[in-house]
């Protein structure tokens, strides 16, 4: 890739420098005509009152391709624990059954005033912080989860909620487990593509709300949480994605979802006696249903498959990675994968048992954690994958800071 | 931009064959050099494909989001505002006075989301002389998928798809086409990928309140979708916003269940209620921040709206569309507007209206259109495009 001068003043190489917006910078995007870039920057507000508007821009110099690091994280969980036993006072199952099939031995449950925006904004707001970052300089936010509290999605509220005035663009990505991982790319996609240059990446789900709290066959492994990563963009030499490797197959959707009801709708009667089916009644979605044998032997099939891909797309090998880092599903697809890429037990980071299966929140939950706790140091190879609904499945070489 | 040594032939409708090892997930970006490697896998193992991985190829640059087909589907069922007069109490003057609309489609049978959608994109692709397996990437916007995990990887395998190609759901309200076209576009210029078809589909039959007169005469059901392609830059210019703030003039929203056990856990089954809104609120909020994100656009891409062909709206309300095209001084006749037949289609109106301005012949190769989506967010946006 040709080095043109760059954009951005080459920042020093800190992992928590603030890439602050210049003068005129564009939160929402380039133009392109003749391979000039131009940016102005635009925004409005609802209310008349809080007008921003920052002067237009004269020609900048060609812009080209970026790298982009991971500089800050956070999570959060609701506070309501639900163990195993807690689980066999409502279904048939044990403690035993459940951590030796699972390894889960507890999960969190959002309860009263809890709701999946706030775990949200809660985990966007500690990566926020861990970075040093006003909100007010993100210039989008990707929120990937497949249970938003409004059907049209929540990534707007969560950027109201976090404090953002400057209007920045926010939308759902709905990817099922796979989320989190496509929104990292869809974030590096956007700065090297798109001009943006702080993406803030949210993978977040409630899926107790959609489990059948009767059915012993999933309610065991699902809990709710929240993850954020603060994706920015840095010179290419920088770059935290090394490589990635994406695919889905709808094929295997069968296997895994939660399907809207087919309802039944009320028997109108047109003008020659036969039945209308108008107006329809208002749909739901059914609670999640799966085929556990299936999933679990496309998981163990594809997800190696596709980190190993991954892998030689970065020109790297499992010895070069410092952590495995899996959707938190079952740990017995996380021991198998890890052992047919060869990475050792104490390689693989794994939090399921205190938090089941949060879907799109687990990578990045299981990330925060894993930094938190000092395992996880700037500099650290991850490979990272995600694998469910869809079906979707794929896998990100980063590194982290 | 470098103006690299070209990958693909230039030519208004190429087929660009994936070339041998290309890679359908993306690159590495090691010391700046590219590599591409194929991988691909599907469940049954009987059909395990693995392509030849890839040693070290030139530099590559995409040069940007070319807009190559589109195409449409609707449900059968047309519902006039007469039979909308039999079930609540409206009149067939008052819906079209104050909206603009006349008839709405409505799925029925056997018809859902995702059929609707394979159709629309059966239809792009043929235009596009694109077979299912060049594409590399499938965007589905929607907000009312069939499966709550969404449904972008049943349409590709509905498609015909063989070759696992990513596909994933966009869920952005009416803004989603317009948010899906620049995320193909970043997913070309910064992601690698070549060949991405993008779907706008809704059935937002299914979340109305067919009792509420103010809301159940605004919507129907549709899908419409453009595939487009790396050759060139097709996407002048893009100006995207959201407001959560507004949130609250404009939803579905989850039900806060009761639970009625003090322990509150387990949790009752969530679902969404209907679509609600303040139609004065979103209506002020359209036909203030569109115009902006327009103008906005249009000076990004160093042109003025005499420089443009056609105003294509997302179709909500035609006074919304008046408006919005009298502040730009776009004339009438310049504005697309097809919302009397189909009323509200949330993401699809965008590629509907568009697929059916291409297919009667208004609007033709090298035509340069604004498309602007605006809701439920909020979130708005505009984009300065150039048809094939």
């Amino acid at each position: 890739m040709a080095n043109a001068s760059g954009f951005f003043t080459p920042s020093v190489p800190r992992l928590r420098s603030k890439i602050q917006p210049s003068i005129g910078v564009s939160r929402s995007g380039f133009c392109f005509s003749a391979g000039i870039s131009r940016r102005v920057v635009c925004s409005s507000a609802i209310e008349g009152a809080e007008k921003h508007v920052s002067p237009s821009e004269s020609r900048m110099p060609k812009l080209v391709s970026k790298g982009c690091k991971l500089v800050g994280c956070g999570s959060a969980v609701p506070s309501l624990s639900v163990s195993n036993d807690d689980l066999s006072k409502i279904v048939d199952t044990s403690d035993e059954w459940i951590s030796v099939r699972t390894g889960i031995r507890n999960r969190r449950v959002m309860s009263g005033k809890e709701s999946l925006k706030k775990l949200a904004v809660e985990a966007a707001r500690k990566a926020l912080e861990m970075a040093d970052f006003d909100p007010n300089d993100l210039d989008l936010i990707l929120m990937c989860t497949s249970t938003p509290e409004d059907i049209f999605g929540s990534a707007p509220q969560i950027q109201r909620e976090l404090g953002c005035r400057n209007s920045p663009l926010a939308y759902d990505i709905t990817a099922a487990c796979s989320g989190f991982v496509l929104g990292l790319i869809s974030a590096a996609s956007h700065i090297r593509g798109g001009g943006f240059r702080n993406v803030l990446v949210i993978g977040a789900d409630g899926l107790s709300r959609f489990v059948d709290w009767t059915d012993r066959g999933t309610c065991i492994l699902f809990g709710d949480a929240a993850g954020a990563v603060l994706v920015q963009a840095c010179d290419a030499e920088e770059d935290g994605l090394l490589s990635f490797d994406l695919h889905s197959d709808g094929e295997g959707g069968r296997h895994l979802g939660a399907p809207i009801n087919d309802n039944e709708t009320d028997e109108l009667l047109g003008s020659n006696g036969s039945a209308l089916d108008f107006p329809p009644k208002k749909s739901s979605y059914s609670c999640i249903q799966m085929n556990g044998k299936e999933v679990f032997r496309f998981a163990v099939r594809c997800v190696p498959q596709s980190i190993e891909s991954a892998l030689e797309k970065a020109g790297l090998v499992s010895g070069n990675v410092d952590w495995l880092l899996l959707h938190q599903a079952n740990q017995r697809i996380i021991d198998a994968v890890a052992t047919r890429l060869d990475f050792p037990q104490e390689k693989v980071i794994s939090n399921l048992a205190n938090y089941g299966n949060t879907s799109a929140a687990s990578i990045p939950l299981a990330l925060d954690e894993a930094v938190r706790s000092g395992k996880v140091k700037p500099g650290h190879t991850i490979a990272a994958a995600g694998f469910g609904a869809g079906l979707t499945w794929g896998s990100a070489i980063i590194r982290w800071g």
